[in-house]
Parts: C-alpha cells; structure tokens; sequence
C-alpha cells in the first residue's frame, strides 16, 4: 500500500531553489565594459559609402560576430578597427569616429604600428609567413627588437599553447609553416597574432577556407581566448556566428541594422530584415 | 563536437531530470496525502507545482535557444523535440498531481466512502510506468519504452472498473456524490498520468530509434 | 545481333586538316629558329675555337687570353713563311743584328684580347650593379609606396619609353651628360666649364668625367634599366599581398615589412631581370664607343696613382674590338682569326657571368622557398 512512497531516482532537496531562468535579454549589454566604440562611422572607398553613420559598442572580452550578405561593409568595419583600410589609398573616413581603450585611433596623436599591435588580425586566407613555425611567431616581437633567445622561446612555446597547437608542432619548430595542413596554418596565424599580446584580436572569415573539422577545431580555440581577448569575427556561416559568439550585428548594405545577444538574434530578431536574412530569405 | 556544446546538450537534459524528479516527487506526495489524509502533503505539492511550471518554460527557451544557433540535426535535433515534448508532458503529469492534492484536500474533510485499493494500485502502476519512462529516457533503451506503452491498458480497465462501482454507489445513495465523484476526478487523474507517461515513453524510442510509434493500437495491446 | 556502331569514330573535317597545317607551321617557325641559332652559334663556335683552343697541352690558347692585341707581321725568312707578333718581330730582328726585314702588317692580328676582356667584365659587373640598385629601388618606390596618379603614370611611360631608345642614342646621350656634363671636385677653377665654388679652394666643374668607366657604367646602368625595373616590379608583384598585409598587421613598419617579408622572396625574380639585363648590356657597342671604350689602350684601368682614379679610366671591350677589327681595318685571313676568337670569347663571357646569376639564384630561391 505504500509503493508509491518509494522515493523518486532524482532526490531534490526539500525545498528546491528555482531553476535559473535566462535573464531577459538586453539589446546591447550596457553593463559590460566597452572596449571598442563605433560612433556614427562613415566610411568612403573613393566616391562610394561603404558604411553610414554606424554606431556600436563592442563589449569586452566577449566574442561578436559580424554578419551580413557581401558588400554590406563588415569587413570594412573590421578593417577600419587596426586600420588596414590605410593600404588602400581610396579608402578614407569621413564623419566619426573610432574609439579604442577611449582613444580615437584616427587622431594624429595615435601611432598606427602601436595600434596595431593592440589589435591583431587574423586572415581569411591563413598567411603564414614562408619562415619556420619558430620564426614566425616570433617576428611580431623581432620587429619591435626582442631578441633574447630565452625570452623568445618563451613566447613561441605560450603561443602555440594558447592556440592549442603545441602537441602538434612542438618537434618541427623550425620547419617551414608552410609544410602545415590549413587548419594547422590558421592556428598558427592565430598563435602569431597572440604572440604580441594584443587586447583585440580580429577576425576576418578565419575558417571560410577550412574544412569542417579544422573549422571546429578553430572555433572551439576562438571560446577558450575570448577570456582574455576580446574578439570580432566576421562569417558569411550562420552557424558558425550562432555557435561561437555572445553577441551578433547584422549589417545591410553599409548599415547597422540590428545588434544584439546572439541568443536573441537567432530565437526572435526585432528587425525583418536580420530575419529574413538569417532565414536565408536573402542574401 | 567540442566540450562547449556538449555541455549545453548535457545541460537540457540535465534540466529534464530534475523536472522529472520533482514531478515523481509531487505525484508520489499527492498520493501520500490522499491515502494517510495528510492535508499538509497536499498544500506542499501545490506549492512545488509553480517550480515545475517555470522548469518547462526554462527547457523549452534552452532547447529553442540551441535549436537557432546550433540548427543540430540528426539525434540532436530529435532530442530538441523530443526534450520539449517530454518536458509538457511532466507538466501536465504535474498538473494532475496538483488535480489529485485538491481532491484529496476535499476527501478529507469527509469519512473514507470505501476502503482505498483500487485507486492506489493505479497509481502504482502509473507511478511505474512514469519511473520507467524517465530510466529509459537516461539509459537509452526503446525496449523499455515499449514495455511501458503495453501496461498503459490495465490502468485504463481498472479506471472503467472504478467508475462503474462509484457510479453504483452514487445511485444507491446520494450523499456519497460528493466523494464519489471527487474519487472519479483522482482515477481520472491517475489515467490521465499514466497516458503522458506513455507519451513520454513513445518520445523516447523516437529519440533513440528515429521511428514515430504514437498511435500505434497494436501496441497497447498487451498487458 | 551486330554490334552497336561506334559513336565515337574519328571523322576528318576541314578543321582538323586546317588545325594540322597550323600546327605544320609552328613546328617549322620553332625548327627555324633552332636551326639559325644552331648556324649562329656552331659557326662561332667552330671558326672561334680555331683561334681559342689549340691541338697542344694546354689546349687552350693562353696568349690569346692573356696579352693585349699587337700588329702581326707575316713575312719570309730562309724560305718560310713566318707569322709574328709585334714584340717577337722586334726582338727577332735584334737577334739578326738589326737587320731590316720586308714584311706585311696586319693590325690587331695577332696577340690576345686580354684588355677587352679585362674591360667588358669592369663594363657589365659595373653596369649591372648600378642598375640593379637603382631599378629594384624604382621597383619597390613604385609598387609598395607611390600613390596611383599622372605623376606615376608619366614614370611608368617614360621607363616604358626607355626601352624603345636606340642604343645609339643612348651612346650620345652618356656622351652628353656623363661625359661632357658631370660635374667633377677639383681644387682648380676650369675656364672652360661652368664651376661652381664650393668652399676650401674647391670648385664644382661641370666638365665632364670624360672617356671612363664611370660614364660607361651609368650609360650601360639606364639602358639595362627598363628591363631590370619592369622584371623587378613583376617579381614584387607575384610576392602574395598576404605577407605584406600579414606583417603590418603585426605592427611591423612598411619598410620593415618590405625589408623582411617581401624583398627576400622577390629577390629570385629580380636576379632572372639581371640575366636579361647582363645580355642586353654586354653586347652593346654603340653606347659605350663614346663613354668608356678605346680603341687601344696600353695601360690597364688600375695602372693608376691614386685608387680612386680607376673609375675615371677609360677602357677596351670585346665588342668594341670585335668591330674594330672587323669594319676599321681590312679584312683578310688573320683578322678573321681574331674576329671569331674574340666572338667565342665574349659568348663565352656573357654565358659564364648570365650562369653565375642563374646559379646564384638558384641557392637564393631554395633558401627563400615560398
């Protein structure tokens, strides 16, 4: 008679706290500190507006993702962050500004070698340099005059690490990067961006060339980094930005038009737009 | 698949456990209070039906949430479904506990009607059936599931035989309506458990094996 | 039940008969081409190894290769012909008493072509260093740093102009500047050019390097450049963007970045663009018969006091003697000799150095593999 007094497999406590509820989502997170911020950008190639009065705030060490169809101007935006756009001699800004650490990064106070040692970038195309795996992490710090063997050795093996690629290479230093697999080169790209200890690492499409299990491999390193970096990536991959990242923007022909928590995005975006395109209803 | 997206994986089922548990709990306790007329069980089961409500809210925002930025497929995409389904199905499990406390609350106001055999040896065997349903959810073991799906019958024949002698009982005498037909809303009750235990236990072998089984008569066939 | 017929059967067409007589014609051009080069060469060959090699140990020639030309003398002594050279006629002379013997002269017949040779290797190492330094300047100035624009544009036309210009002209115009215009330091004021004072009893004159080294070197350097420029800009440009974007990402400087990640993996390139320079450079005449090359000197460029007066002698060189002989003098059977002889030489010359580059790039190309 008193079968069903058996006691249940999972045993609760007695009084069981509430289960944690997802806090309600927040458009841009404004407790998280900023590490870059966008303010009503406008960006020319030539006579051609590639961005309109963009204005973003990229939180700190979190990862977001830029996406949007081609030409929509994020990796425009992207370039503009370690001002990669200066190569190009057509390129130029218009009105707004870029914010870094609190500092407008087009002021001619500012020395583009120092930024850009700040704010790393990592390739579409992985690019590792025809030198030994050792010679190309180390030449962030050889340009700027390190060369204790000690202390580079030190960098080249924390590197590796951080880009979980020191088991793999740690007998072949000083062959050639270029013998790597793509996944491997790429890892090796990121181990060289890393090496200068940069705050920003950017991303430009890092796993677009990679099969899957080496893009995996990636975005599995890019969630162990984004403690200590703050990182920006941008992917034509829906997934891959559902995946790794903890906010998303959409851009659209050169604007902003949604930024929010990824979760946000991909469940109930507030712009048709960013629905129709993460739907692939375009784009 | 990296350890980051296992962990949200192992996460909603880990969530789905806990709901089950606490909806065993509350089952187990609503009975409890029916039998040794112990009102204080029933507010308790009331009280702890508000946990398990938010618990099915919670699930389904994570399975939506892994659903839109993982777009999984194959086993993890049945599991999304089927992680969903299972969690509303605990949930009305749970609302019938809640069902059978009010009742209970009520039937213990007034002296038993009969002795209580019929309606716990229903509830034994739903309280099985659900107990079963949750470990062939965590063994992955579709056998079980349709073991299960065969006892759901004798619950429903002893629930007709119920209601066939307290519809007696309210003939021959009108002032045991009351009770008798608070009796019949707990069998009900206790029937209606034990179809969403069968539900769950359908969910499951199509979690394990990919085969949609609901609705099959032959199944139920069996005792 | 016969077999299926063969969908596939060749057919003869017009344009298959059309495409075997293109290709007929192609072949033949190819042939044709072999076949002069074959003459060319196999004549030099076969007519210059006459004068160069010899039956006896050494085998080779080493007079030809080591004195300077002389006058050869052919004349009859008891009844035989003999062939001598100036230095050996004089001295064959004294040993008869001074007797005076009736003989002909051919001039330049005998001897060797040691001081030409001596002058085309000063001529091209010189040229070729000039012009690689500033045409892999120019090549890094206009691909990595100069903006597109008129200015680059009427650059890049002129240097494409370069290379249209006669070599004869280019012959004037080393006379024009280099050797009649540039100025020189000298501690004495010349009348006869513009000076300028430049302090310390030291004046500017604007009077010419004169007939040197020098002024055949910058010649020979501009019109070597058009090739060593366009091959050098080819070969940064095949160097992939990513290493360059790859660098400056990391905080390197454009010239660092240049310096380190580009101009080592182009540098193979370049070294093939002095090949092609080395073979236009070696074999002009024309500029340097104003510039830099005598006829006849006695003296060698370092027989000089100070060191630095080197770079202002003039010098001989194997084409200029090659037409020396063949065109100022009258031909006969001696000069012929060394018309091929210093032919087969100066081929010999121009494809030791063009295999040294070759080589040179070949351990450059495996060192900077990409």
């Amino acid at each position: 008679m008193n079968s069903y007094a058996t006691e249940p497999r999972m045993k609760p406590p007695e009084t069981a706290p509430m289960p944690q509820i997802a806090a309600a989502v927040e458009s841009d997170d404004q407790t998280q500190p900023t590490m870059i911020e966008v303010e009503k950008l406008d960006f020319y190639y030539g006579k051609s507006q590639a961005l309109h009065d963009v204005s973003i705030k990229i939180p700190a060490n979190k990862v977001t993702a830029f996406i949007g169809p081609s030409g929509c101007g994020k990796s425009t935006l992207l370039r503009c962050f370690n001002r990669m756009n200066d190569l190009v001699d057509v390129a130029r800004i218009g009105n707004g500004q870029i914010r870094i650490h609190g500092v407008d990064i087009h002021h001619s106070d500012v020395d583009v070698i120092a930024l850009r040692r700040q704010v790393g970038m990592v390739f579409q195309k992985s690019n590792p340099f025809p030198k030994s795996i050792y010679e190309n992490i180390t030449y962030g710090l050889q340009i700027q005059g390190i060369t204790d063997r000690k202390i580079l050795d030190e960098v080249v093996e924390k590197s590796l690490r951080g880009a979980a690629l020191w088991d793999e290479v740690k007998d072949r230093l000083h062959t050639s990067g270029l013998g790597l697999s793509g996944g491997q080169q790429q890892r090796l790209c990121i181990a060289r961006a890393i090496a200068v200890e940069p705050s920003i690492i950017l991303m430009d499409e890092p796993c677009s060339a990679l099969d899957p299990i080496a893009t995996s491999k990636v975005e599995e390193l890019i969630q162990q980094l984004k403690g200590k970096f703050t990182i920006v990536i941008v992917t034509h991959n829906m997934q891959q930005a559902g995946r790794c990242s903890d906010q998303t923007a959409f851009f659209y022909l050169g604007k902003l038009i949604e930024f929010a928590k990824t979760e946000k995005i991909f469940t109930n975006p507030a712009q048709k737009q960013t629905e129709d395109y993460i739907t692939g209803r375009f784009g | 698949m990296s350890q980051f997206w296992e962990q949200q994986l192992a996460e909603i089922r880990e969530q789905l456990l806990l709901m089950s548990g606490l909806t065993e709990r509350n089952l187990s306790l609503a009975m409890r209070g029916l039998v040794e007329r112990d009102d204080k069980l029933c507010d308790t089961v009331e009280v702890e039906d508000s946990q398990i409500d938010q618990l099915e809210i919670h699930i389904d925002d994570l399975v939506i949430t892994y659903m839109a930025t993982h777009g999984p497929i194959a086993r993890d995409c049945r599991l999304m479904l089927t992680a969903s389904k299972i969690s509303n199905n605990l949930e009305r499990i749970a609302d019938q506990a809640t069902k059978i406390a009010r009742r209970a609350r009520e039937l213990n106001t007034e002296p038993l009607l009969k002795p209580l055999i019929d309606i716990p040896l229903m509830a034994e065997t739903a309280q099985e059936m659900l107990r079963d349903s949750i470990t062939a959810f965590v063994d992955g073991n579709p056998e079980l599931a349709v073991e299960i799906i065969a006892r759901d019958k004798s619950v429903d024949s002893i629930n007709k035989q119920l209601a066939r002698e307290l519809t007696s009982f309210m003939i021959e005498d009108p002032k045991t309506i009351t009770r008798a037909l608070n009796l019949l809303t707990v069998a009900k009750a206790i029937e209606r458990v034990a179809d969403h235990a069968t539900n769950i236990a359908e969910e499951v072998f199509y979690l394990n094996r990919g085969e949609d089984i609901r609705h099959e008569q032959s199944l139920k066939q069996g005792s | 039940m016969h077999a299926p017929a063969n969908p596939f059967v060749v057919q003869n067409s017009s344009a298959r008969t059309f495409e075997r007589v293109c290709f007929g014609i192609f072949r033949s051009a190819t042939y044709f081409i072999l076949i002069c080069a074959t003459c060319i060469f196999g004549m030099i060959l076969f007519k210059g190894g006459k004068t160069v090699f010899q039956s006896t140990f050494p085998f080779v020639n080493v007079p030809f290769l080591t004195q300077a030309p002389e006058t050869l003398f052919v004349f009859e002594y008891e009844g035989k012909k003999m062939q001598m050279g100036d230095k050996e006629f004089r001295a064959f002379k004294e040993n008869l008493g001074g007797v005076d013997i009736a003989a002909d002269s051919y001039v330049y017949s005998s001897g060797g072509v040691f001081p030409c040779i001596v002058g085309t290797v000063l001529l091209v190492l010189g040229s070729m260093f000039i012009a690689l330094f500033i045409g892999i300047s120019s090549a890094i100035y206009l691909n990595e740093y100069s903006k597109q624009g008129k200015l680059v544009a009427f650059i890049r036309l002129a240097i494409m102009n370069l290379a249209g210009v006669p070599s004869i002209v280019f012959g004037l115009f080393g006379l024009g500047l280099f050797v009649l215009f540039m100025p020189m330091l000298q501690n004495f004021d010349n009348p006869a050019a513009p000076s300028i004072p430049v302090g310390f009893g030291n004046y500017l004159n604007f009077s010419g390097w004169g007939v040197c080294l020098l002024s055949g070197w910058f010649t020979l350097a501009f019109m070597a450049l058009p090739v060593v420029i366009t091959a050098s800009e080819e070969s940064l440009k095949a160097v992939p963007m990513g290493f360059r974007e790859g660098s400056l990402a990391l905080g390197a400087t454009k010239w660092q970045s240049i310096r380190t990640n580009v101009l080592p993996y182009a540098l193979p390139g370049m070294l093939t663009s002095s090949i092609l320079g080395i073979a236009r450079v070696a074999g002009e005449t024309a500029p340097i018969m104003f510039t830099a090359a005598y006829v006849v000197r006695d003296k060698m460029p370092w027989d000089v006091d100070h060191a630095l007066d080197t770079l202002f002698q003039g010098v001989m060189a194997l084409p200029y003697h090659i037409y020396v002989v063949s065109s100022k003098i009258p031909q006969n059977e001696y000069t012929e000799r060394v018309q091929y002889g210093a032919a087969f030489v100066f081929l010999f010359i121009v494809m030791g150095i063009a295999l040294a580059s070759i080589v040179l790039r070949i351990k450059m190309r495996n060192r900077y593999r990409w």
